[in-house]
C-alpha cells in the first residue's frame, strides 16, 4: 500500500516577516519548520503503516530547494521515501496550481491513502487537501481527529463538524486532512536524523508530471497579490487605574459602554 | 459571466447562521454598486420555511430541499452548487470560512476551475475590480489579493468580518430540484451532537477567555456566569486545554480557532504569540492580568493590572448592574 503524505515547509510563527519596499514581496527570517498540521499527517502515516501490511510512506512537497529540510524532518520521523517537486519557476500564489501538481504526482506514484495537514500556517488557505481529492476524483474527509483501519479497503474516520462528532466509513483510495488532537507527533530519534541526512531525495520537475508549461506558470495563476501591508496597530493600551478592583471594574464597564460602545 | 453574486447560506440546528447574514449584508452592498442581483442559495432538508428570514436581503432565494441534504457532505453540496453556478452564472460566490466552508469551497473551486481566496476579512470593488483583504502568517501581514479575471471567483470570509443590516427587499423564492447522489465511497455511520446550544466560538460577538491564571477548572464558573450576562462564549488558551480544564473546541490560537469578536476579554492569559495571532482582529480587547509586563497588554485596548480573583466578581456585579440599566 502506498501512503502519500503532502507536507509544506513554512516560516516559523516566531520568524520576523518584513514587507519589502516594492510592497509586493516579503522578507522572511531564516527560520522554517515542517507545517504544524503536517506533523500530525506524518505521525498518522507512521502509525498507519504498523497496521497495514506491506505499506510504504512517501512524503512529497512542492517548494523551493530549501524545502528539502522539511522532507528530511519527515524521514527522520519515519517516512520511507521523499520527493521534492521544484516549483521555483511556477506560480505559487494560486493553491489550485499546487493542488494540480500534487495530484499529478499522486497519479504518477500511485496511492491508496493520501494524508495532508488541515491548513498551512503561512497562507492559511486550508485548500490543498479537498482540491487534490477533487482532481483525483476520490473522497476526502477534512480535519480528522481519529483514523482506524477497518480492513485493507476501508477506513473509519472521525471529525468534528460545527460542534458535532461525525464518524465516516470511507473506501480507499481516499484523502484525509489532519487536525490537532489526532495524535502526538513524535520527536525524531537521533538514528532517524542520521538516516534522514543520508537519504537520497529526488528533485522532480513538475513538467515531468504531465503538464504543459502554460498550465503551471506565469499567467496560469487565477489570483495575484496587489500589495502587502502591516495590520493596523492598536493604540497603546489604556491601563485602568483605581483604588480597588471594584473601582477598576466599574471604570472598565463605563468605558466599554461609552467609549468603545461595545456593550 | 454575469455580474450577479451568490451567497451560500449555512444553517445550524435548523437556523440560519449569523455569519450568513453578514455575507448577505455585504453581498447586497456589492450588488448595489454593480447594479446586479444578489442570489442566496439555501441547501438542506425542510429549509423552505427559512426563506422568509433571508428574503429581505436579496433578489432571489434559491432553495434546494431534500433529504439527501440533511447533513452537510461535500459530495451532495458540491453537486448542488455546481448546478447553481452553471444555471445562474454568478461571477462571484461567497461563503463563510467555517469548518463547512473550508471543506466545501476548495472542492467546488477545483470542480469548476475558479479563482479562490479563502479566509478573507474584507472586500472592495473599485472600478469593477475586486480587492480582497486576507490576513496571512497568523495575521502578521495583510495581503490584498485580486482575482486575475472576473470569470468565476470564490471567496470565503472569516465569521464576524461584516456587520448585519436587514434590508427591505422581497426576494423571489425559487425552488430547484437537484438529485444529488451521495458518494458511495463514504458512509456517514454516526453523529454525536456536542454542546450545540452554545453559539459557535468563531461566531460569538463576545468572548471571555480564561488562561492558566484561572488556576483551576472550577474557577471557570465565574467566566460562564459573566458570559451569560453579556451573551458571550467562554474561550481558553492552549495551556488550559492541555491541562484538560476545558474542551479543545474552546481553544483559541494557532492550533485552535481563529476568532474575531466585537469584544474579547482575556483573564489570566499571558498573550503568547500563538494565542494572540488568532484573536488579534477582535474589535475591542480587554486584558486582566496581575503582571503589568504581560504581553497581552500589547494587544489590548483596555487593561486591568490586578488579581483576577478580585476583579472578576466585581466585573460580574458591574455588568449585571449595567444590564439592568439597559
Ligand atoms: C506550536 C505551538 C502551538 C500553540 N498553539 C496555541 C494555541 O492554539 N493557543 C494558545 O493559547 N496557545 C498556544 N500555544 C502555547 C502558547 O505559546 C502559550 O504557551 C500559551 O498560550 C500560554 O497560555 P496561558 O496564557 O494561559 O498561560 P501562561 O503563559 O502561563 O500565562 C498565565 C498568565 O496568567 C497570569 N496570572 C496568573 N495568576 C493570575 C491572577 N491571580 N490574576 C491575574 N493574572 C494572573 C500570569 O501573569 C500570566 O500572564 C502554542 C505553542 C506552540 C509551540
Ligand atoms: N506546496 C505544498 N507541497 C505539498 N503539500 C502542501 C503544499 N501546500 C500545502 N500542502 C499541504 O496541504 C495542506 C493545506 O495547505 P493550505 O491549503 O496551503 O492551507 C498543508 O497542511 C500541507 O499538508
Amino acid at each position: 500500500m502506498n501512503i502519500l503524505v503532502f507536507v509544506k515547509q513554512v516560516a516559523d510563527t516566531e520568524a520576523r516577516i518584513l514587507i519589502k519596499s516594492d510592497n509586493k514581496s516579503l522578507e522572511i527570517e531564516n527560520k522554517y519548520n515542517l507545517n504544524f498540521f503536517d506533523e500530525f499527517a506524518v505521525e498518522e502515516a507512521i502509525r498507519l503503516k504498523t497496521k497495514l501490511k506491506e505499506s510504504k510512506i512517501i512524503v512529497c512537497t512542492c517548494g523551493g530547494k530549501k524545502a528539502i529540510e522539511a522532507l528530511r524532518t519527515a524521514i527522520a520521523m519515519g517516512a520511507d521515501q521523499a520527493y521534492l517537486i521544484d516549483n521555483t519557476d511556477m506560480d505559487t500564489e494560486d493553491p489550485l496550481i499546487t493542488a494540480k501538481i500534487l495530484a499529478g504526482f499522486a497519479k504518477k506514484e500511485g496511492f491508496d491513502i493520501i494524508l495532508c495537514g488541515r491548513q498551512a500556517i503561512d497562507d492559511e488557505n486550508g485548500a490543498i487537501g479537498p482540491m487534490v481529492a477533487e482532481f483525483l476524483n476520490i473522497p476526502h474527509i477534512s480535519a480528522i481527529m481519529k483514523l482506524d483501519v477497518k480492513d485493507e479497503k476501508h477506513m473509519i474516520v472521525e471529525r468534528d463538524l460545527e460542534g458535532a462528532r461525525q464518524t465516516f466509513e470511507v473506501e480507499l483510495p481516499a484523502l484525509f486532512t489532519t487536525q490537532k488532537g489526532i495524535n502526538e507527533p513524535r520527536v525524531p530519534l537521533i538514528t532517524g536524523v542520521m538516516k534522514a541526512m543520508k537519504a537520497n531525495i529526488p528533485i522532480l520537475d513538475p513538467l515531468t508530471l504531465g503538464f504543459q508549461k502554460e498550465e503551471l506558470n506565469n499567467g496560469a495563476s487565477k489570483i495575484g497579490v496587489l500589495f502587502y501591508e502591516t495590520p493596523k496597530a492598536r493604540p497603546p493600551v489604556k491601563i485602568i487605574d483605581g483604588e480597588t478592583p471594584q473601582d477598576k471594574a466599574k471604570k472598565l464597564v463605563k468605558l466599554l459602554k461609552e467609549e468603545a460602545k461595545v456593550l | 459571466m454575469g455580474k450577479d453574486i451568490c451567497v451560500f447560506i449555512e444553517c445550524k440546528e435548523g437556523k440560519i447562521r449569523k455569519t450568513s447574514f453578514e455575507l448577505l449584508t455585504k453581498g447586497r452592498e456589492l450588488t448595489d454598486k454593480l447594479l446586479s442581483n444578489l442570489l442566496a442559495v439555501l441547501i438542506g432538508d425542510n429549509v423552505i420555511n427559512l426563506a422568509e428570514d433571508i428574503r429581505p436581503y436579496e433578489e432571489k432565494v434559491i432553495i434546494i430541499d431534500g433529504e439527501v441534504y440533511k447533513d452537510y457532505r461535500w459530495d451532495t453540496y458540491t453537486d448542488a452548487l455546481e448546478f447553481i453556478t452553471k444555471k445562474y452564472s454568478p461571477f462571484l460566490i461567497i461563503g463563510a470560512s467555517t469548518i463547512t466552508g473550508k471543506d466545501l469551497f476548495p472542492r467546488l473551486t477545483a470542480r469548476i476551475g475558479a479563482a479562490f481566496i479563502s479566509d478573507a476579512t474584507g472586500i472592495e470593488i473599485i472600478d469593477g475590480e475586486l480587492k480582497v483583504k486576507k490576513p496571512i502568517y497568523g495575521g502578521k501581514i495583510i495581503s490584498w489579493v485580486s482575482p486575475k479575471s472576473t470569470d468565476k471567483v470564490i471567496i470565503t470570509f472569516r465569521p464576524n468580518s461584516f456587520s448585519i443590516e436587514k434590508g427591505n427587499r422581497t426576494g423571489e423564492v425559487i425552488e430547484e430540484k437537484i438529485n444529488a447522489v451521495p458518494d458511495k465511497r463514504m458512509h456517514l455511520v454516526n453523529i454525536t451532537k456536542g454542546q450545540s446550544e452554545k453559539v459557535d466560538l468563531q461566531e460569538a460577538d463576545f468572548i471571555i477567555c480564561g488562561g492558566r491564571g484561572m488556576k483551576d477548572p472550577e474557577n471557570f464558573k465565574i467566566l460562564e456566569e459573566i458570559a451569560d450576562i453579556i451573551g458571550a462564549r467562554v474561550g481558553a488558551s492552549r495551556a488550559v486545554v492541555d491541562s484538560k480544564w476545558r474542551d479543545y473546541e474552546d481553544q483559541i490560537g494557532k492550533s485552535g480557532k481563529t476568532v474575531s469578536p466585537k469584544l474579547y476579554i482575556g483573564c489570566g492569559v499571558s498573550g503568547a504569540l500563538h494565542h494572540t495571532m488568532s484573536m488579534d482582529t477582535s474589535k475591542v480587547v480587554v486584558a486582566i492580568n496581575k503582571d503589568p509586563n504581560a504581553l497581552i497588554f500589547q494587544y489590548a485596548d483596555y487593561g486591568i493590572v490586578d488579581d483576577l480573583f478580585n476583579v472578576l466578581p466585581a466585573l460580574k456585579e458591574e455588568l449585571m448592574a449595567a444590564k439592568k440599566e439597559g
